[in-house]
């Protein structure tokens, strides 16, 4: 079971978004930008993890599905 | 032959997001209404302001926000995606993982802009105070709900765009406008997180409420219409009394609406014609929204008895009163003399909050009494008794709430415009400020009721989704004579 494109062109957008919030948390010139890009990154490292999940949880029930047919 | 492929066409909705957005828009209820009572408690004894975080100027934005965007936008994009996928019988488009980010990045957009308001950081720009940072975020967030909505109608199996749709998609279109021509401005440095507006003066003041009014126009009530012609019908089990007049109200609504902002900034230094024409086109707007009006309140002719056992219905049908009621009173106060008395005065705070409460959270409630047990799966609610002392209790706020508002509005404003025999101001600000202790006090009292009552609710939906009583039975355990009863 391959990736579904949808997945794939979030993930990344998500992961540029991460990427994005990186440079401006180390650049940041007062606590706002700064917690703005250290949540950015959180929440792109945390939503790509759930995608990954949810791709293996899918080709773990088709697998299953595959055992019991 | 065609209607029968369609009958037989059976569709995997994405119900997820769907149940996601209700849990969020009834959690941030909560917040909105909690932060809402404590902000009144401020206004009614201000050593309760707590600087700086929990001061009136920081909370404030925090409790309109979590009404305006984080409850009634958590509600309307949740409900946009049921109805559209139902109405054009096709799961949304985009994947899953396109609709997990929409909220997902909502809901993070909705915490940081909370967060930063806290911490001090606003633009000043009313319903609009995410600085540059977050309105990106949001554009982007917004863009990818754009995209599903569209994609969602573009692959459906309906030949026909069901009336919902179009307001829904009236308010999503519109509202990025808005968002994008509003927020325009030059941050100092890509690393900070101020910024100031590309506009000035008396131009920036008009942007701004061109924004403002059309938040209330596109997102609380294109919006909220688009609600009002799926859950009403669908509840109280008929079609809508004037499809004709539905298509006639929206295209008026959507052309009258954009005109009206100019009426915030009466009597002030706004060129004076552009005053008339925000004056006219909000006393024009009367009619498109009594088109509405009329139009929800006749959908239930033949069903009014169902208002005894529906509450949810209740609140759907009561909402549409308060919205022809806040509907009639927008355009009174944009006649100029009305304005004179009533403008910077609490009446503004009465009227936003009949509609905001018994207008928007009215029509949410309803549809959420609806959703709920559709969603989960269940037979009904928990409780149709708790469902109704939630309805009349909050009902009781709101009379609270708005008529202490309109009294001291009333009084605020007569006693601002009061001169003795020699010609000077009768009152300083300050006895003002005194006079209004007492409905300060009443207009808190009201928001506790509504507080109550939502606290209800949620008790009303936990029990709904995990009691025993509300399990819909499994087809095993179904006597054989009930299913051939069922099916005829």
């Amino acid at each position: 079971m391959g990736f579904e494109t949808g997945d794939i062109v979030v993930g990344l957008m998500v992961a540029a978004l991460g990427l994005l919030g990186l440079f401006l948390a180390a650049g940041a010139w007062d606590g706002e930008m700064y917690l703005f890009g250290l949540v950015l990154a959180g929440f792109a490292v945390v939503f790509d993890f759930g995608l990954l999940r949810r791709h293996y949880d899918r080709v773990d029930a088709a697998r299953g599905g595959a055992d019991h047919g | 032959m065609a209607e029968a492929a369609l009958a037989h066409h059976r569709v995997d909705y994405n119900d997820d997001v769907v149940k996601k957005f209700i849990i969020a828009s009834v959690f941030w209820a909560i917040a909105a209404f909690l932060v809402g009572v404590y902000i009144a408690s401020e206004l009614a004894w201000p050593r309760l302001n707590v600087a700086p975080y929990l001061n009136f100027g920081r909370l404030r934005p925090v409790h309109t926000s979590a009404a305006i965007f984080a409850f009634g936008g958590s509600a309307l994009i949740g409900t946009s995606f049921h109805v559209v996928q139902r109405t054009c019988r096709a799961r949304l488009w985009g994947g899953d993982a396109l609709a997990n980010f929409v909220f997902w990045g909502y809901q993070m957009f909705i915490v940081l802009a909370a967060t930063s308001y806290l911490m001090g950081f606003s633009k000043s720009r009313e319903y609009a105070e995410p600085e540059w940072h977050l309105d990106l975020l949001l554009v982007l967030v917004w863009v990818c709900y754009l995209l599903i909505y569209m994609g969602t109608l573009m692959k459906r199996v309906e030949p026909h765009i069901y009336v919902a749709n179009w307001f829904y998609l009236s308010f999503i279109i519109t509202i990025a406008m808005l968002v994008l021509v509003n927020n325009f401005g030059i941050p100092i440095s890509p690393y900070s997180a101020k910024s100031y507006s590309w506009f000035s003066g008396v131009q920036d003041a008009l942007v701004q409420w061109w924004y403002g009014h059309n938040a209330v126009g596109f997102f609380l009530t294109a919006g909220f219409l688009g609600m009002m012609y799926y859950f009403i019908p669908k509840a109280a089990n008929r079609p809508i009394y004037s499809y004709r007049l539905s298509i006639v109200h929206f295209w008026a609504l959507i052309f009258i609406y954009i005109w009206a902002g100019p009426h915030h900034l009466l009597w002030t230094a706004l060129p004076d014609w552009t005053q008339t024409l925000g004056e006219a086109f909000s006393i024009m707007l009367w009619m498109p929204s009594w088109g509405g009006m009329i139009n929800g309140l006749m959908t239930l002719s033949g069903a009014w008895d169902k208002l005894r056992t529906d509450p949810g219905l209740r609140f759907s049908v009561t909402a549409v009163g308060f919205y022809g009621m806040s509907t009639f009173e927008g355009p009174a106060m944009s006649i100029r003399d009305v304005n004179a008395l009533v403008h910077y005065s609490d009446w503004v705070i009465g009227h936003v909050h009949s509609g905001a409460l018994g207008w928007v959270a009215y029509i949410t409630f309803g549809a959420m009494y609806y959703l709920v047990p559709n969603l989960w799966g269940r037979q009904g609610l928990y409780s149709v008794r708790l469902a109704a002392w939630h309805y009349w209790l909050s009902t009781l706020g709101i009379v609270f709430y708005i008529s202490s508002m309109w009294v001291a509005g009333l009084m605020e404003g007569l006693m601002w415009r009061a001169y003795d025999h020699f010609g000077f101001l009768k009152y300083a600000f300050v006895q003002v400020v005194v006079a209004e202790h007492p409905f300060m006090v009443i207009r808190m009292l009201g928001g506790v009721m509504f507080l109550l009552g939502a606290l209800m609710m949620v008790y009303n939906f936990w029990m709904t989704v995990h009691s025993e009583t509300t399990e819909a039975p499994r087809a095993d355990m179904i006597p054989a004579g009930a299913l051939a009863a069922a099916g005829e």
